[in-house]
């Protein structure tokens, strides 16, 4: 049933993701005063229903927001009567998994078409505030303890729970996922969270060309309205973020990968999908059904979670025959290639070589995700990485570029928010690398070497976030 | 490139526990908890202290102190001291910082009390094999001989008080082994100067050090790696410290990905099936010990821990077998059929280092 929960609302959210989309940052807020919207940063406001007084709602409209109301799906009739009459911007929806087996574009279809001026939007649920965590938790009687058993940073990202959402529906606009602060260390008379918190979220956000709804914690609300000097020192550092996710580009782009996850189930193949991304690991995720010959030419490894039919199963051989690899976790299946001895076998793993390619299966489910996403990444190695990072175990790297033009677009996170020397390396060759930040406004221009087929270069100082652009040859003369 | 690049790859080292018996919960507001990314691990700190502003300014300033050193330290940072002295120190003394001094000179005791097996200078083999452990091919033979005709410490010349010089014009320091013990204990002595007391500090696992004793305890309660899971070895640090080292684990997926620990004299990564865990009075005493006793192996490791002062070590491999070394802290079995206190060998006197003097008879 909980499978079935986590799938039903990776599939809600892509549903709701068709209607248009609205904002990178989405402010959840208290019903009370905000300072107006040409002061905070912030276009759009989230307000929690039930609501007693539309009136804020009001008030925050004339302030510049545009305003949503967010509901949980059993109360989506009445929010969204109340929302449309006060003239809000649309409806963010949450739980919307205690609904049956109704599919849920049906149960929205009515509220759609009955308020037509209101964007629907689908909350996915299972986002976590991006941080870097070290290994000791203090609970809450105080005892320490070990929370994590890696000596590596162990960065909390939403870059796993955002690609699984899109392999629901490829074609979708960003999804919109939310989290809430962590507070349990925080200081009396200290802003929790604080600035860097805030800036590694909107930084997130923009890297996996999602949309986010973060809490205003009241406090700061108050605080800001009263002009309060701290308040203000606060947000005044965390516009720079919100300035440059709102210039993000806004076109329809291609995730630069070069690894494919084939799931159906997306929690359970959740933890070793989350630990690929936090090694940057360049990849997508698609359904079974979801598999074309077009993903596999953009892919040089495959990873399968579940069973495929014959169809997907021919097409992965080939794509083996060819060069690929291909990873099945937990497979009991017979397969074609199975009628040539294997190249290696033991009691948890079978090597089978095809082509110039190799398939390998592993009899087990991944047990230790972060062993399996270094050993992926050992085994893809880096002349087949999209995208490789060299040191900066806290930074995030994602790759984007539009669907007709070779140009590429870099996102970098650097979750530990301390400057960092980052040294990346891009297949391809390109003419021109520039680097935008909130340090560096559009753009410096990055020395750059290429060196077998990949264009290197170094970030010296990344705080939290940038983005490279990455110039093609024939598209450097008409670049901005 | 890879700053401390044994801590960065090694897993599954320690895992602390301050458990109920010993540590009487105190009101959460009675401490701080910090961490900073620095020598390719996570640096933390907890300050259990009524004065919060002060707790957190102390360890804002020792995590402070550890970043400063990993600026020196750093051998990816192309600006580090270190890397510095890697490029320009082949065949003419050049000037170092003092603390990059004193750490190598350190280092340099323990290679004299391993007969080489622990060895700053492994640096060359170490960037030779992490090509490997990415992904890349493994190195040739040629490229290995190549590689250990630059490691040596005795081709190490240190010029007081502040000058070194390689005799080899290859050579490159590697402070893997080291720097993040050392760092530690920078950190508690900045924690000493501001006053704090009881503070538990954390370089990813792999190096802990335990500033007086654990709230309501006497003790801070460590439980240790144990690749058997049958031993359940735990230990009462109270103002020293312990590190945990093991090869990194062989690709589940190719089944051949080298470790990360290099054995300086053949090239060739370490293979072993033991995991050590070393207590020693300093952190970059314990964390020098862990890789150097590691390398040698429980028969020579353990003539060596014998013949140090306030040293415990124990060896543990898969199935469970152990042995133990030294005159410091008892290790607790608590996985054994009857929770024993394991105490090693006593009466055994040498020094440790030039920093541990202090802690020497």
């Amino acid at each position: 049933m909980r499978r079935m929960s986590f799938l039903y609302m990776l599939f809600l959210g892509s549903i709701a993701a068709c209607t248009p989309v609205t904002a990178k940052v989405f402010l959840r807020v208290e019903p009370s005063p905000l300072p107006p919207a040409d002061k905070t940063g912030i276009h759009d406001v989230v307000l929690l229903w039930p609501l007693r007084n539309l009136s804020a709602g009001a008030k925050l409209r004339s302030q510049g927001y545009r305003v949503f109301l967010q509901c949980e799906s059993k109360d989506l009739a009445a929010a969204a009567v109340a929302a449309d009459r006060a003239a809000f911007s649309g409806m963010i929806v949450t739980n919307t998994v205690t609904t049956g087996q109704t599919p849920v574009v049906e149960q929205l279809r009515p509220y759609i078409a009955a308020h037509k001026s209101l964007t629907f939007r689908v909350l996915v649920p299972g986002g976590k505030q991006p941080q870097m965590k070290g290994r000791l938790v203090v609970e809450r009687d105080g005892v320490l303890q070990v929370s994590n058993p890696s000596s590596q940073p162990w960065l909390d990202t939403n870059l796993a729970l955002v690609r699984l959402a899109q392999s629901m529906d490829p074609e979708s606009p960003p999804i919109l996922y939310d989290f809430h602060w962590d507070t349990s260390e925080a200081l009396p008379d200290v802003w929790h969270p604080d600035a860097e918190a805030y800036a590694v979220s909107i930084a997130e956000a923009d890297a996996t060309r999602s949309d986010v709804a973060i809490d205003l914690p009241a406090p700061l609300q108050r605080a800001l309205v009263a002009n309060d000097p701290r308040a203000w020192t606060l947000w005044k550092a965390i516009m720079p973020y919100l300035d440059l996710s709102s210039q993000a580009p806004t076109e329809r782009t291609v995730p630069v990968v070069n690894l494919g996850v084939i799931v159906d189930d997306a929690q359970a193949s959740y933890e070793a999908t989350n630990l690929m991304a936090r090694h940057n690991l360049a990849f997508e995720s698609v359904r079974p059904s979801g598999l074309t010959l077009a993903h596999l030419k953009s892919w040089n490894s495959v990873v399968v979670f579940c069973p495929l039919n014959k169809e997907a199963v021919a097409l992965l051989r080939n794509f083996a025959a060819t060069g690929g690899i291909v990873i099945f976790v937990n497979t009991h299946d017979e397969f074609p290639w199975h009628s040539a001895p294997p190249l290696r076998q033991d009691p948890r793993i079978t090597v089978y070589s095809i082509g110039t390619g190799q398939v390998v299966e592993l009899a087990e489910p991944v047990v230790d995700p972060e062993h399996f996403a270094r050993d992926l990444r050992r085994l893809i190695g880096r002349e087949r990485s999209a995208l490789a990072l060299w040191n900066s175990l806290t930074t995030l790297v994602t790759g984007y570029h539009e669907q007709s033009r070779p140009d590429v677009t870099l996102y970098l996170v650097n979750y530990a928010a301390q400057p960092d020397n980052v040294q990346v390396q891009v297949k391809g060759h390109f003419t021109r690398v520039r680097l935008e930040s909130p340090e560096e406004p559009c753009c410096v221009s990055l020395p750059f070497v290429e060196r077998g087929g990949f264009t290197e270069f170094i970030i010296p100082r990344l705080r939290i976030t940038a983005r490279v652009h990455l110039d093609a040859a024939r598209e450097s003369s008409a670049a901005p | 490139m890879l700053w401390l690049k044994c801590a960065a790859l090694a897993s599954l080292t320690l895992a602390m526990l301050a458990v109920p018996s010993i540590l009487c919960a105190p009101q959460k507001s009675s401490f701080v908890h910090q961490k900073r990314y620095a020598m390719g691990t996570v640096f933390e700190i907890v300050i259990y202290d009524e004065d919060l502003p002060h707790a957190d300014a102390a360890a804002r300033a020792a995590l402070d102190e550890v970043v400063r050193l990993d600026g020196i330290m750093s051998n990816y940072k192309p600006e580090s001291d270190l890397s510095r002295m890697n490029r320009t120190a082949h065949f003419q003394p050049v000037r170092i910082s003092r603390e990059l001094y004193e750490l190598i000179e350190e280092s340099l005791f323990y290679s004299r009390h391993s007969d080489g097996q622990f060895d700053v200078s492994v640096g060359p083999l170490v960037d030779l094999w992490k090509a490997a452990l990415v992904g890349g091919a493994l190195p040739t033979a040629a490229d290995q001989a190549s590689a250990v005709r630059c490691v040596g410490y005795q081709k190490i010349e240190l010029i007081p008080p502040d000058r070194i010089q390689f005799n080899s014009d290859c050579m490159r320091l590697d402070l893997g082994a080291i720097g993040k013990g050392y760092a530690v204990d920078r950190a508690v002595e900045i924690l000493n100067h501001r006053d704090i007391h009881r503070a538990y500090i954390d370089a990813g696992g792999s190096t802990i050090y335990a500033l007086g004793a654990a709230p309501g305890g006497n003790a801070w309660r460590v439980r240790l790696r144990d690749p058997s899971r049958k031993l359940d070895p735990e230990v009462m640090l109270i103002n020293n410290s312990v590190s945990t080292s093991e090869q990194s684990a062989p690709g589940s997926l190719q089944g051949d990905a080298p470790g990360h620990i290099i054995l300086p004299g053949t090239g060739k990564p370490l293979q072993t099936r033991y995991t050590i865990s070393v207590t020693a009075p300093s952190a970059t005493a314990s964390d020098a010990l862990s890789t150097t006793l590691l390398l040698l192996g429980p028969t020579k490791g353990a003539a060596l821990a014998k013949a140090l002062h306030n040293v415990s070590a124990i060896w543990i491999d898969s199935d469970g077998q152990r042995t133990l070394a030294g005159d410091g802290v008892s290790f607790l079995l608590t996985g054994e059929n009857r929770p024993i206190h394991v105490s090693p060998l006593k009466n055994r006197v040498t020094a440790i280092s030039k920093t541990a003097k202090e802690f020497l008879p």
